[in-house]
């Protein structure tokens, strides 16, 4: 997949998918995200590093408004998918989560079988007008996700009995079937051995072709294997955004580098 | 000496014991708390339960024991048939407990007329009292102050000779530690056994009861008669079917109203309530869990009863000829059973790992959707676990029942009718004097032991849903 070169690597960018101005969140006093402003652009990985408690998955889950669900935490600032603001009054946060899926750190496959695991997102939003069509989904969703070879012949057993790695493919095959824009990825390798993560790392890859792909990751290898932008965080801030090959090379800010050199975090 | 001061005897000895064993502990040490293998309280402690086992075990052994060694060797001075002797083994006991509160020595009393002094005194003696009795009484007195001296000689002397030991044996590198908790665990070993020992012995009676029926009463008539007509003049039919019908009836009423109610608001209080709200609407469903069941009865006969009548009785549709009917009772015990369901369900539904409902949250679901098709589904083996706990609590239910569907025990599919159940039965075949030989009173053991095995088989069944459903998560 990814070599080091990392000067050379093209970042052709088709434009903004996803446009964040001026975003702060609080969790109850906690002010836990401070004045965040980041463009994500299409059919790109970005990434977003930094130590633990900086606010990165806290800014991962304004994007699909997965915060909402935590009645403590208040975003301002304006988040717009396509130039559309998704804090706005009218927009669905469920039709927004639509848009933009998530795959999270923990593989968590509902207590059903492999297929109605991968068939429950086209089903609820009635992306299928038959049955055969939503076999094609499926099958489509498990082939994108690596998944197809090993589970085609046991489609009907629980998702839960599958190992770890399958298990975290499984969830992201389930995230894609319902053919989101975007895929948001919260350290989705963390609870994965390296065979299985090299294999999520090779789906991401694939996976920029069709959708912007936003990882938050631990692992700076990770970062810089499988990212086009990196965005590094710190105590809340948004310390800097750019081009991955120029974050981990020749890095602007001196908390960057101290970061990525072993010093803080 | 009476036992009241053995007892706190035995417990002076044993704080002493406490007192010197942590000194001689601390003095072999030279003070040196390092040196010494335990803490000065264990050596102390050490002491006291040598003293506190051996000497109360003994304590209790005598005290239960002796009243049975005593009728032994007295009774044999009694002449009289054997169901005979033990009331007239009761009266000796009274006349000689009798003396020693009017005062009188047992040598120098007079038989005739003593049963009238007696009865001034407040004992109650069943006949007049023979020179026999009498002398038995004296006898009794004799040999049951020996008993008292020897288990005062014997107890204060196993504790002093277990104080001594144990003070002898201290060293600082006496495990003093290790053997105080041995001691302690051994208690609670002796503690859960008195619990299973319980269980064992109810088990045992009911057995053993239900096979002395079936020597007077055939099973096949039992366990396949269709009619229970109880006469104790004889010839009763006494077939259990009547009695399972109506049980399986109220509880299916009970369940019918129980079940949607609980689940729908254990769905509401885990899923949608905000915590202000779940902080006073749960308390206030397990308040509902905490009425006394009598209590519903009474709210059955009063309220639901006359109420249902309004509706469905002459006046209304004409459906319903008395307040007591199937309806009554299932619906009164079916709001008894929701705390159970709501209670059990929503521990249940909160348990379902978040991570699940942000997987399908994030998918795009509506919370409804989410619950409908996520959290019930992987709660669902509690929730049904929960449902058959309540149906045991249901089957076994008897004040309700008592109260609120009548005592016709019949077989009927109209819920407007009365009908009873096996824990009714139960009560009304033992109230009121009986003949425990009787077919009668004993069908009583075999009804609870029918009732037993069935709620025993829920139970387990319930469990065992349960512990399948937990293991899942861990």
């Amino acid at each position: 997949m990814n070599d080091m070169r990392l000067f050379e690597r093209a970042a052709a960018v088709d434009g903004v998918k996803i446009r964040a101005q001026g975003v702060n969140v609080h969790y109850g006093a906690a002010h836990a995200l401070k004045d965040v402003s980041v463009d994500i652009g299409d059919r790109l990985v970005t990434a977003f590093i930094g130590p633990s408690g900086c606010g990165k998955s806290t800014f991962l889950r304004c994007l699909n408004r997965m915060n909402d669900t935590i009645p403590a935490a208040r975003v301002t600032g304006t988040i717009a998918l396509d130039g559309q603001d998704i804090y706005d009054r009218r927009v669905d946060p469920v039709q927004l989560r639509a848009k933009v899926g998530m795959v999270f750190q923990k593989p968590n496959p509902f207590p059903k079988s492999i297929y109605d695991n991968v068939a429950y997102g086209p089903k609820i939003h009635g992306l299928a007008k038959n049955r055969a069509e939503l076999d094609e989904i499926v099958e489509k969703a498990l082939r994108r996700a690596a998944l197809w070879t090993e589970a085609k012949d046991r489609l009907q057993s629980p998702g839960t009995g599958l190992s770890g790695g399958q298990q975290q493919r499984l969830c992201i095959a389930r995230a894609i079937a319902t053919e989101p824009e975007v895929l948001l990825m919260d350290e989705p390798c963390s609870a994965l051995d390296p065979i299985a993560t090299a294999q999520v790392e090779e789906l991401i890859d694939e996976l920029k072709q069709n959708y912007s792909v936003v990882i938050v990751t631990h692992s700076m290898q990770q970062a810089a294997r499988v990212s086009q932008r990196t965005a590094f965080f710190h105590l809340g801030n948004l310390v800097e955004y750019g081009e991955t090959g120029q974050i981990f090379t020749n890095p602007s800010d001196p908390r960057t580098e101290s970061y990525i050199s072993g010093r803080i975090g | 000496m009476p036992l009241g001061w053995l007892f706190l005897l035995v417990l002076l000895i044993a704080a002493l014991g406490y007192a010197l064993g942590r000194r001689r502990a601390l003095a072999g040490a030279g003070g040196n708390l390092r040196a010494m293998h335990s803490l000065p309280g264990a050596y102390g402690w050490n002491v006291a339960m040598a003293v506190l086992i051996p000497s109360l075990i003994m304590l209790a052994l005598w005290t239960a024991l002796a009243p049975f060694v005593l009728d032994r060797m007295v009774a044999p001075l009694m002449a009289g048939q054997e169901g005979e002797i033990s009331l007239l083994m009761s009266d000796v006991r009274r006349v000689a407990d009798g003396l020693v509160r009017l005062g009188e020595d047992v040598s120098s009393v007079q038989a005739e007329g003593l049963r009238d002094r007696l009865a001034e005194v407040g004992v109650a003696v069943g006949q007049d009292v023979s020179d026999a009795t009498l002398a038995a009484a004296a006898r009794y007195d004799v040999l049951s102050a020996r008993s008292g001296w020897a288990l005062t000689v014997l107890v204060l002397a196993i504790a002093l000779g277990a104080a001594a030991w144990s003070l002898r044996r201290i060293t600082p590198g006496l495990r003093a530690r290790n053997e105080v908790e041995t001691a302690i665990q051994g208690l609670l070993i002796a503690a859960a056994l008195v619990a299973i020992a319980t269980t064992v012995g109810i088990v045992l009676a009911l057995i053993s009861n239900t096979i002395r029926f079936f020597q007077v009463y055939p099973a096949s008539d039992f366990f396949f008669g269709a009619t229970w007509s109880p006469s104790f003049g004889g010839g009763s039919e006494l077939g259990i079917l009547p009695l399972v019908w109506g049980t399986l009836y109220i509880s299916a009423i009970a369940l019918l109203v129980a079940v949607p109610l609980g689940l729908l608001s254990a769905v509401y209080l885990s899923e949608y309530a905000s915590k202000r709200v779940r902080a006073w609407a749960k308390p206030m469903l397990e308040v509902l869990a905490g009425i006394p069941s009598i209590v519903y009865g009474l709210f059955a006969l009063l309220t639901v009863g006359p109420a249902l009548l309004v509706v469905f009785g002459d006046g209304g549709l004409g459906w319903m000829q008395g307040g007591t009917a199937v309806i009554t009772a299932g619906l009164v015990m079916g709001i008894m059973l929701i705390p159970f369901v709501s209670s059990l369900s929503d521990d249940i539904i909160n348990a379902v790992p978040q991570a699940m409902r942000d997987g399908s949250l994030g998918l795009g679901a509506t919370p409804s959707e989410t619950i409908r098709q996520v959290v019930l589904p992987a709660a669902l083996p509690g929730i049904a676990g929960a449902v058959l706990l309540a149906a045991s609590r249901a089957i076994g239910e008897t004040m309700i029942v008592v109260l609120g569907a009548g005592a016709a025990a019949r077989l009927s599919l109209n819920p407007f009718e009365a009908m009873t159940t096996i824990t009714a039965k139960i009560v009304s075949q033992l109230t009121g004097d009986q003949d425990f030989t009787s077919p009668e009173a004993l069908v009583a053991f075999s009804l609870g032991m029918t009732l037993f095995v069935v709620t025993l088989c829920l139970n387990i069944l319930a469990l065992w849903i349960v512990r399948r459903y937990r293991e899942q998560y861990e």
